[in-house]
């Protein structure tokens, strides 16, 4: 080699050095061919041997769904996902409460070449929270907003004042609202996978708005798509805040290819079971720890993990584990409330949040979970899987200000299920706390 | 009291003083790369294994920041932060390197005293 081409191969390497993103090449089953310094910073951490350099096993139990994606990705060309958010850990207090997040770009540049990028967007993440917050109660009102109708109600959640357009657009009178709740506005028999007016009104309590799509009932018209969105008046205390009303608005829209609803659920949700994702639970369980604090009603979770489940691959494919992953999460989700979120946040590890809810509570409701699980048959081609679960339960203990402790006991005590035996449920022991 | 036998300066078992007090052309004679650092991170020690495994001259490393500049990869709370956090620090850490970009597994020496002004990265390939 010449010397002007060693040199130049030396500022191309140097070039490499110094940049700021991760750089990944990996052949479509996940096997990483060059790395630059930058992903290697960001990757060395979420490595757990014996996992070789394989991209898609080290990032399992992050974002499982990097792997579908590629599987499905059929074009020979393109961006298989853009600035996919990965949340590795929730906030603790020596991250000043900051969650760790990576974004990762992965881009097809042959039949069996990809170019993946990763960030940390930690900072960013953080940011964006503070401002979405703001911008999601704005965006919500000034969407082309032709009429929309007000509603105020009091502490309690009855009606107590009513705007014209309202009355208008309802087609009901001040006396037919006034001292009622939201329900006048439900059919009488709505489907049962329906959030109740109570549920929506403690969602808004939690999260300081809710936001729902559906049909609404008028007096002697039809009934009409809208948008409800509650929001919370709260006056600051000497102690805490206190509701001292909702503020409600509802908007006739015309129901769009995308239902706002759809949009949550395409940001909160994991893309192969429609579970909630990793970061919709870290954001869920960070509020339910404040409210925890404040108010001191119970919290507790359970962490669950499908025992053997790499053999289920292993034995039947991975598209057989994919439906395996589904049917265990539709079997859980039917069994809870509308309060409690049930989250995939690994490969095949689930996290349950039980807001209410004692050791005593969440023992009963893993117990319940477990047998489902045992009795589930999940029929692939000729085969009939059958798997079982192992289920860890913790309670959240006072001063648990953030979800990361909470979240360590429960799986402390799903390894123990592990260690016993499986298809068992665990508690935590109290007054166990976390080491280093 | 320098015990120059070959188990001392073996690479899991020989001390922060020993390094301290080993000459250049000692240190060069490592089977394992040695990079000593100052209590801000400035490399100060840069041996001559460690520069040909690298493929790294001395002169370009020497004086600037080892995580910052040389070594980015290592970078994070795994060992750039573990070095700088913990006052006394005498562990292996099993770590992945990029040398020219592709995966390179290596054991990683970290030491640090509080009577050294200097904290010393081992590198065994």
């Amino acid at each position: 080699m010449s010397a002007e081409t060693a040199t130049e191969n030396e500022l191309l390497l140097q070039f490499l050095y110094a940049c700021p993103v991760g750089l990944v090449e990996i052949e479509a089953d996940g096997a990483i061919g060059m790395i630059n310094p930058l992903a290697m910073q960001l990757m060395v951490p979420l490595m757990r041997p014996p996992q070789g350099m394989n991209f898609f096993d080290i990032m399992e139990p992050y974002a499982p769904e990097l792997r579908n994606l590629v599987e499905e990705f059929t074009a020979l060309h393109g961006e298989v996902c853009s600035n996919l958010r990965i949340f590795i850990s929730p906030g603790t207090k020596q991250s000043g409460y900051l969650a760790h997040v990576l974004s990762c770009t992965l881009v097809r540049l042959a039949a069996d070449r990809f170019m993946a990028t990763l960030s940390d967007v930690s900072k960013v993440v953080a940011q964006e929270r503070r401002l979405g917050e703001a911008e999601v109660w704005f965006s919500s009102l000034l969407d082309g907003v032709s009429d929309f109708a007000v509603l105020s109600l009091d502490a309690q959640g009855l009606i107590d004042g009513v705007s014209a357009s309202a009355l208008r657009q309802t087609g009901f009178s001040n006396e037919d609202l006034l001292g009622k709740t939201l329900d006048v506005f439900d059919s009488p028999t709505p489907a049962t996978s329906a959030v109740t007016v109570t549920e929506q009104i403690s969602l808004a309590c939690r999260d300081g708005w809710y936001l729902i799509e559906g049909w609404q009932k008028r007096k002697d018209l039809p009934a009409d798509w809208c948008q409800r969105l509650i929001a919370v008046r709260s006056e600051e205390g000497e102690e805490d805040r206190t509701v001292t009303g909702y503020t409600v608005i509802l908007r006739e829209v015309v129901r769009q290819k995308h239902d706002a609803l759809e949009l949550k659920q395409m940001l909160t949700r994991d893309h192969l079971t429609g579970a909630s994702n990793r970061a919709h639970f870290f954001e869920i369980a960070g509020r339910e720890c404040s409210r925890f604090v404040r108010y001191g009603h119970s919290l507790s979770v359970v962490a669950l993990d499908i025992d053997h489940f790499k053999s289920v691959n292993d034995t039947y494919g991975h598209a057989a584990g994919d439906k395996v992953l589904r049917e265990v999460s539709r079997r859980c989700m039917v069994l809870l409330r509308p309060a409690d979120t049930f989250a995939r946040v690994g490969g095949e590890e689930f996290m349950v949040l039980l807001p209410g809810t004692d050791l005593r509570g969440a023992r009963l409701l893993a117990e319940r979970l477990r047998s489902a699980l045992e009795n589930m048959t999940v029929s692939y081609g000729n085969e009939m899987i059958t798997v079982t679960g192992s289920f860890g339960c913790a309670e959240a203990v006072p001063d648990t200000s953030s979800p990361a402790p909470l979240m360590e006991s429960a799986d402390r005590a799903l390894y123990n299920a592990k260690q016993m035996g499986r298809n068992m449920v665990v508690l935590a022991v109290a007054g166990e706390v976390p080491g280093e | 009291m320098l015990a120059t036998s070959v188990e001392v300066l073996e690479f899991s078992k020989i001390s922060l003083g020993e390094l301290m007090s080993l000459s250049n052309e000692a240190i060069d004679a490592l089977p394992f790369g040695v990079v000593g650092l100052s209590r801000e991170g400035v490399t100060e020690v840069y041996s001559h294994t460690e520069s040909k495994l690298a493929g790294i001259p001395p002169e370009s490393v020497l004086g600037t920041h080892f995580f910052l500049s040389t070594a980015q990869c290592m970078n994070n709370f795994m060992v750039a932060q573990r070095l700088d956090d913990e006052a006394e620090l005498d562990t292996v850490v099993d770590y992945v390197l990029t040398f020219r970009m592709r995966p390179t597994p290596i054991r990683l020496r970290l030491l640090k005293k509080a009577e050294y002004p200097r904290s010393y990265l081992l590198i065994q390939r």
